[in-house]
């Protein structure tokens, strides 16, 4: 790892893990606040709209049909469009930069010029990141906490499942991070690079809610990022899901593999 | 000893041909100018030498190491600055120092700052508040504070003033005087001139040259000026066969002067000459030349 190429890239993401850290924090604490409260009048609306259901399925990973326990409402929190959307902006807004970022700002040949290695470049920019991704989950964490701190304490979750929880978050934000490494490794522009991302979460968020109602799509649903990110089924049951983790970090740590090939491999054309 | 060494080296860019069997040679201590205009290959040569770009066929070394598989080792020894440079705009001059000194793993921050000082540059102003001069002088520091064994200038000049171009001239001067090799992209020829001892010619990708200045100019030949003493009179004689006529009137031949002087000397002997110059072409007109020549392909 370089010292140098650490503080520069410590140093661009600080701005967006701030931001990102401070929005998880507050939107998380709001959520594991106020949607306890909601959980009676919630719970009649919900069971008569079947399209919510099949959207709050899709989001949790597990069919809710057959009631509304206080686990639901623990794992919302942690699967809401707008939290997924911020962590999932976090690892694409970091995982970008390198090469695509350099080569659309055209500070890739300064850098470049320097003797570092392609893969030098990558492992001490993925471990800032890392670094990043901690910031970024901790605040998560804490904001959850503070949250379910206000409830009353019959609908907290144990320490240890919010954990394994944040750890499965964790293990989807690598997945997402790797995706954005390769994508950017065969792109030269950062825009693009962050659009082909964002289409393919999109998809697989997609995918997963048509996987509720519709059969075929249901036999391919394992190609969803979400099919193994299932908080409900950890606070219901309590149980570690040790496959979802195992696909997830494999999956990660193939992609950002695969992302320092290509990187190491392909040329770097600014004009 | 050869600092760059290219053989055959081939670059396509899809089904375009960008640098086609370039065979250079840079010897360790001189000032290469690598001329051509824009489009010619000079950025793709220099991309391919800096292993930012992998060679489509031939041989690329720097210090007789292949300029790919070692780009790491090779540039540790190099300054590089590019032609359209763009740094890290929120860095300071004094962070871009510290950042290359981490970054080279070697403290260039006390001779980054003297350049700076050398260069008249406030290291205190944030890159996105710099003019494009500074930025090329900031871009200088940074390429220079190491004191690279081979320093690679795509087209530095542009932007800077004139007095600093001729302390950036005096600068490389004295390191190539110190064994430092100065590879020199540019189109500016006046500069090339002024600066380089050895020259590479690219035209459409093909390396057309690569010698010493002194011996492209003599191989170009002089350039002769004739004033005649009556107006005139010479209008119906054929010139001597080692001048080829370009301008021709009543007063004044011009042309360019190919084999020894000495033949012209002696047949102009023979005529009443009021004003003669003879001298050898500047590289504007070699270069010219070079270029009006058609190559095999067009």
């Amino acid at each position: 790892m370089n010292r140098g190429l650490m503080f520069k890239a410590a140093h661009e993401l600080l701005a967006a893990t701030l931001f990102c850290g401070a929005m998880l924090f507050v939107m998380e604490s709001l959520l594991a606040y106020v949607l306890p409260l909601f959980e009676d009048q919630f719970s009649e609306g919900f069971m008569q709209i079947r399209f919510l259901q099949r959207f709050v399925a899709a989001m949790l990973g597990s069919d809710v049909a057959e009631g509304l326990g206080p686990e639901m409402f623990l794992a919302l929190p942690w699967a809401h469009p707008v939290i997924l959307a911020l962590v999932w902006a976090h690892a694409v807004i970091c995982c970008t930069r390198i090469p695509a970022g350099e080569i659309d700002r055209g500070t890739a040949d300064v850098l470049l010029g320097l003797p570092v290695g392609r893969w030098e470049i990558l492992v001490s920019d993925t471990a800032v990141w890392l670094l990043a991704a901690v910031i970024v989950l901790t605040m998560t964490y804490l904001g959850n906490l503070l949250g379910a701190s206000l409830v009353d304490d019959s609908t907290q979750a144990s320490t240890s499942t919010t954990l394994i929880v944040l750890l499965n978050l964790f293990a989807m934000y690598l997945v997402v991070g790797g995706l954005s490494w390769l994508v950017s490794s065969l792109s030269d522009r950062r825009g693009r690079a962050m659009t082909v991302v964002f289409v393919v979460l999109v998809a697989s968020f997609l995918l997963n809610y048509l996987a509720q109602m519709w059969k075929p799509a249901d036999r391919v649903s394992f190609m969803s990022l979400l099919a193994y990110y299932r908080p409900l089924i950890v606070f219901r049951d309590g149980s570690f899901p040790t496959h979802d983790l195992t696909v997830l970090f494999t999956a990660a740590a193939l992609l950002w593999l695969a992302a320092g090939l290509v990187f190491a491999r392909r040329d770097i054309r600014t004009t | 000893m050869r600092i760059v060494e290219t053989r055959g080296l081939t670059r396509y860019y899809g089904s375009r041909c960008a640098v086609e069997s370039v065979d250079l040679s840079v010897p360790e201590g001189s000032l290469f100018g690598f001329l051509g205009p824009n489009g010619a290959g000079k950025s793709t040569t220099i991309r391919m030498l800096l292993g930012f770009l992998r060679p489509t066929s031939g041989i690329a070394r720097v210090f007789g190491r292949d300029c790919w598989r070692d780009s790491r080792t090779i540039k540790a020894e190099i300054g590089y600055m590019p032609g359209d440079l763009r740094l890290y705009s929120w860095m300071n001059g004094h962070q871009a120092l510290g950042f290359v000194s981490a970054a080279r793993r070697r403290d260039v921050t006390k001779d980054g700052q003297r350049l700076a000082e050398e260069f008249g540059l406030d290291l205190s102003v944030r890159v996105r508040k710099m003019s494009r001069g500074m930025r090329q002088k900031l871009g200088l520091v940074l390429a220079l504070a190491h004191r690279p064994r081979l320093l690679v200038l795509d087209e530095p000049t542009s932007g800077l003033d004139p007095l600093m171009q001729d302390q950036l001239h005096a600068h490389l001067r004295q390191m190539a005087a110190t064994g430092h090799t100065v590879f020199f992209s540019s189109h500016t020829l006046s500069e090339v001139e002024e600066l380089c001892d050895r020259v590479g010619i690219i035209r459409e990708g093909k390396l057309i040259r690569d010698e010493s200045l002194e011996s492209l100019r003599r191989r170009t030949g002089h350039h002769v000026t004739i004033g005649w003493k009556k107006p005139g009179s010479m209008n119906d004689t054929p010139p001597p066969p080692c001048l080829t006529l370009e301008h021709r009137d009543r007063d004044v031949w011009r042309g360019a002067l190919s084999g020894p002087v000495d033949d012209l000397i002696r047949w102009l002997a023979a005529h009443e000459v009021d004003d003669l110059i003879i001298a050898r072409p500047d590289l504007e007109t070699v270069f010219r030349r070079y270029y009006n020549e058609p190559t095999e392909t067009s």
